[in-house]
């Protein structure tokens, strides 16, 4: 069996004649995930559902293209009576009452959650090392991580269980762990998909995007999740365009804008060899690229320490033991309830988010720090703003360092956050960013190629991301394509 | 600059965050949370920027819901993942004192 | 006790009047099974985001309106971060930076004078959850969490306890009659806490100050001040100094209670609210809003004097809403006001009262009310006639005069009927008109009897009687 290493399309003509059966979909996606079970992608699977809802399938149309193909849902989108655990202690017993607005939509398109991907605890790290339930493996190299937060989205579509994963990306989530496995992650635009039932790290940097194996899958999954919630008042009205129009067109007189930041000393030369590689096959195919200054990219981490710190202390304030999720027993005071609930549920990278979030909000700090960071913040977005006046495209690399050892230190607090200092202004300043795969390093571990568009220019940035995909035409898969 | 916070600076942020730390966390904190704080203190070596601020990258203003439409959930789905219940009410168990807020 | 200077700065929470809650679709009401009117956004669960309830910021622009404030057209929301049972997320959405209202005042009278108390600043915010206390532990009901609520925060500028009560009084009239709020004290649609402080001279800087928190009636509001004005001069006399304090008002000792001393200030590490965008109010919204403002008190209180309705009249209708409602729907007619009035307030009040029923529920539209009025008015209907047919009159869709004719009321009320029917009498009675004239004055009476007997009572008694006295001499 191995029907889902077709495309999607073949998958759908074999669905339509009959050939196939989405309960033969299920069971190869399960087939393969249980051989990985070391991986450790899931958190949760869905299993019996899951070949319930196939079975169920049988009798209805095959009304749309990803009908009854298997996804996996990261693990801090919640999903009405699966288990949703955010990677955390304190959520380990927490069943959803209800639906996030995505996976809704995804239950619509009749297609079928196999289950809960690993994390970092409430998306809080770069390596998925912080998930209470241990990190998934990376499938290049099973003592090298799958970066993070959505380590387990990464992986289960690195090592092609599934075709399509839903990833969360606050300060690089979904694009990093992409380059570390060597898969396609898209942030799309703030507001673009719907935030309702996503477990809040940062409210306004959280974004929901498609994690697949190459440029079509992803836009095919964004066309799904996007569009306007009315649950949701930071989601867009603008109206969802079919994001797969422009893959397989040409680049021709395309304007290309590369900051000299992305490709200073701070990114491994193996890296940025790569990317300038790929540079050079764009301007041979009629982009044109330039090398640009722009200001604020190096303050982005900063910026991001505050924001995301100072909303994720407020936003994960409402674990207390009371309503939902591990609940300390016999507390002493209603305070007991709290610092004891929150002492045992949390685990030490989100206790010090949390802990240096509440000191950055409290008393004056809240001006020394989280007004300044808005303030810079708002300068940052304005100069995306310039750079889009003249450029269709800002790329650059998409991390600075292939991925590291899962047994690489973990004591340096800020280490997380640096690993994400490419990709971060992105979600400053509420821009799509695309990663794709380039390349390998020397160890043929995945380079990854980070592409910013223009706010609602996913379409356009899937045409670049194709265009590339196609030129370098690279084996992805790590198990050398048996 | 030190470089590490007091015993009692640690103390003070893990009450603001409610979180209970052991003696043997705090000599950790002291270090790892100064670090982190050391990391934020750049946000004051900017320079050149203006006054606006920007909460989040929203593309469009505030849509008001219409209060005639309605959505409830049953008491019993309310009450399925409360740890502590009797009858419809979700309790804390122990007795509270007065409010601070609203 | 004089030598003080007290000041006084009040807050008050009201409840709005919606459909639903602030920030979700869950229905906004009191007095229903505890967890039945909420879902998974009030209970503060994971994932969940606010969605901005329409009919609240309405509610915030009329407020702001009738309270003579400044609105503000563009805002945002923040976060006041708190632990607390009773709030879900452990933070309260609110306005602290930008909030709706700003700059305003209401105007009370003081025994005649006239005094504008400054309103600083009034904001949307939600309400926490119902907590219940139990001798082993605290119920949680979430039909109140996420209810909305508007905060009106006065400048220190009352000096005392009289001033704090008209002013509570005149803010529960005007955001009940622009039907804002229920103000329901009793019921916690309207809350009250008082800031407290004296100083020996006007140049003296502020004193410190108590909080009195949550205070369920506007009586006790004025009792609290003074207790608490009484409490701190005996301090300052006994050259003793306080610490910054939040109190509450014990109604069974009558006094305030210490509830804890503000240590730092509390820390509620405010943010600008990130699920919510901008909010803009525009021209038009507010001119929507301000045609849904029906006449408020005072107009309404001047107008009535205008048309002739006497003191007292004037200020029970405006006590009582539905009447003076029902009563400004004659304004533009041509009506004797003061009649009307005294059978809003007379026997047709005492009808509704008996019976539990607005007036709306009556059958007496404005055409038969006015009806009522002429036939009262031209005497064609005693009071004692009314009392008869009342129940007729606001229970059926009859005419007045068809439901008259029905209990056989028939009145003359044509005055030369009226004379040729005494004259008559006179000419019958000689002996009884001497009795008069000598001055008996008991012989009238019985005159008036035979005219009642003869007309089998048809005539309006006031009339028979006028006539009556005319023709003797």
């Amino acid at each position: 069996m191995k029907y889902l290493e077709k495309s999607i399309k073949e998958i759908n003509d074999l669905l339509k004649k009959g050939t196939i059966k989405p309960i033969d979909l299920v069971e190869e996606a399960f087939e393969r995930i249980e051989a990985d079970k070391d991986l450790n992608a899931y958190i949760t699977l869905n299993k019996e559902e899951a070949l319930k809802q196939a079975k169920e399938l049988e009798t209805k149309e095959v009304n749309n293209l990803l009908f009854g193909i298997p996804i996996a849902i990261k693990d801090n989108i919640l999903t009405k009576d699966l288990r949703t655990t955010a990677a955390s202690h304190i959520l380990d017993n927490f069943i959803p009452i209800y639906d996030a607005t995505v996976v809704e939509k995804i239950k619509a398109h009749n297609m079928i959650i196999v289950g809960k991907t690993n994390m970092d605890e409430f998306a809080m790290g770069s390596s998925s090392r912080t998930s209470y339930f241990g990190a998934p493996k990376n499938p290049w190299n099973n003592n090298k991580i799958s970066g993070g937060s959505s380590g387990g989205s990464a992986t289960t579509i690195a090592a092609r269980h599934v075709p399509f994963a839903l990833g969360s990306d606050t300060g690089g989530s979904i694009r990093q762990p992409a380059s570390y496995t060597g898969i396609v992650g898209m942030k799309p635009t703030y507001g673009r998909v719907s935030r309702y039932g996503v477990i809040a790290f940062a409210s306004s940097l959280d974004q929901l995007g498609p994690m697949t194996q190459n440029v079509l899958n992803n836009a095919l999954l964004l066309n799904v999740i996007s569009g306007h919630d009315p649950r949701d008042m930071t989601s867009s009205h603008r109206e969802v365009e079919d994001y797969t129009r422009l893959i397989g067109k040409d680049i021709k007189g395309k304007k290309i804008a590369v900051p000299k930041f992305l490709m200073s000393d701070i990114v491994d030369s193996e890296i940025i060899k790569t990317i300038e590689g790929v540079i050079e096959v764009l301007k041979e195919n009629g982009a044109t690229v330039d090398y640009i200054d722009m200001k604020y990219l190096d303050n982005a981490v900063t910026l991001y320490q505050i924001i995301a710190m100072g909303e994720a202390s407020s936003n994960l304030a409402r674990f207390d033991g009371i309503r939902y999720g591990l609940s300390h027993k016999d507390p002493k005071s209603h305070e007991d309830l709290y610092l004891e609930t929150r002492r045992e549920g949390f685990g030490k990278e989100v206790k010090r988010r949390i802990m240096v979030g509440s000191y950055l909000l409290s008393g004056d700090n809240a001006k020394t720090y989280y007004n300044k960071a808005l303030s810079i913040r708002d300068d940052m977005a304005k100069e995306f703003d310039k750079v889009f006046k003249k450029y269709d495209y800002v790329i650059g690399p998409t991390t600075t360092t292939t991925a590291y050892n899962l047994d690489d230190p973990m004591d340096d607090p800020s280490k997380s956050f640096m690993d994400d200092v490419l990709v971060i202004p992105v979600n400053m300043a509420g821009l799509p960013g695309l990663g794709i795969p380039v390349g390998f390093d020397k160890n043929h571990m995945p380079i990854g190629m980070h592409i910013i568009g223009n706010k609602f220019e996913e379409a356009e940035m899937y045409r670049l991301g194709s265009f590339i995909e196609d030129k370098l035409n690279l084996d992805l898969n790590p198990k050398g394509g048996e | 600059m030190k470089n590490k916070l007091t015993k009692e600076e640690v103390l003070h942020v893990a009450d603001l965050a409610r979180i209970k730390v052991t003696e043997e966390e705090i000599e950790k904190y002291q270090v790892e949370l100064k670090k982190l704080l050391d990391d934020v203190e750049k946000v004051n070596d900017v320079v050149g920027y203006d006054d606006e601020i920007l909460i989040a990258p929203w593309d469009h203003n505030a849509d008001l819901r219409n209060d005639s439409d309605t959505r409830m959930l049953e008491a019993k789905e309310i009450l399925k993942n409360a740890p502590n219940h009797t009858g419809n009410y979700i309790t804390v168990p122990v007795v509270i004192g007065e409010s601070e807020g609203a | 006790m004089s030598k003080y200077i007290p000041t006084i700065g009040i807050e008050v929470h009201v409840e709005l009047k919606t459909n639903t809650k602030i920030f979700s679709p869950s229905i906004n009401g009191y007095g229903q099974m505890a967890n039945s009117l909420t879902n998974e956004i009030d209970l503060g669960y994971p994932g969940t985001l606010p969605t901005l309830n329409e009919e609240v910021i309405n509610l915030g622009i009329k407020a702001a309106t009738i309270l003579n404030c400044k609105i503000r057209k563009q805002m945002f929301f923040d976060r006041k971060n708190y632990f607390y049972p009773d709030n879900p997320k452990n933070y309260q959405i609110t306005q602290n930076r930008t909030p709706i209202g700003y700059d305003g005042y209401v105007e009370i009278d003081d025994n005649g004078v006239k005094k504008k108390i400054y309103i600083e600043e009034m904001h949307i915010e939600e309400d926490t959850c119902k907590s219940t206390h139990r001798k082993d532990k605290t119920l949680l009901d979430f039909n109140r969490a996420g209810v909305p609520l508007i905060e009106i925060v006065t400048k220190p500028c009352m000096t005392t306890s009289t001033e704090a009560k008209l002013y509570l009084e005149k803010l529960k009239e005007l955001l009940f009659y622009a039907d804002v709020s229920d103000c329901k004290m009793e019921e916690g649609s309207m809350r009250a806490d008082a800031n407290v402080s004296i100083r020996k001279n006007e140049s003296d800087p502020f004193g410190t100050k108590a909080e009195i928190k949550n205070i369920g009636s506007i009586s006790n509001v004025g009792l609290s001040i003074e207790k608490e004005i009484e409490r701190q001069a005996k301090l300052y006399d006994e050259g003793k100094t306080f610490k910054e304090q939040t109190r509450r008002f014990d109604s069974k000792l009558n006094d305030t209670v210490l509830m804890r001393v503000k240590e730092t200030g509390n820390d509620y590490r405010y943010f600008p609210e990130p699920d919510i965008p901008f909010v803009v109010i525009t021209d038009e919204m507010i001119e929507n809003v301000k045609k849904t403002i029906p006449m408020l008190p005072d107009e309404r209180r001047e107008t009535y004097k205008k048309l002739g309705v006497s003191d007292i009249n004037t200020t029970k209708l405006v006590q009582n809403r539905s009447l003076s409602d029902y009563f400004n729907e004659l304004l533009a007619e041509k009506t004797n006001f003061q009649i009307a009035s005294n059978l809003l307030l007379g026997d047709i009040s005492a009808y509704l009262n008996m019976h539990e029923k607005l007036i709306a529920d009556t059958t007496l539209t404005k055409e038969r009310f006015l009806d009522l009025i002429k036939l009262m008015e031209d005497k064609t209907l005693t009071s004692k006639n009314l009392k008869d047919i009342l129940d007729d009159v606001l229970e059926s869709k009859k005419s007045i005069t068809e439901i008259m004719k029905d209990k056989g009321i028939e009145n003359i009320t044509d005055d030369k009927e009226i004379r040729e029917v005494i004259k008559k009498i006179i000419t019958e009675n000689p002996d009884s008109v001497n009795d008069y004239k000598n001055g008996h004055d008991r012989a009238i009476k019985f005159l008036m009897g035979q005219v009642m007997k003869e007309t089998k009572g048809k005539v309006n008694p006031q009339v028979a009687m006028e006539i009556l006295t005319d023709e003797l001499h």
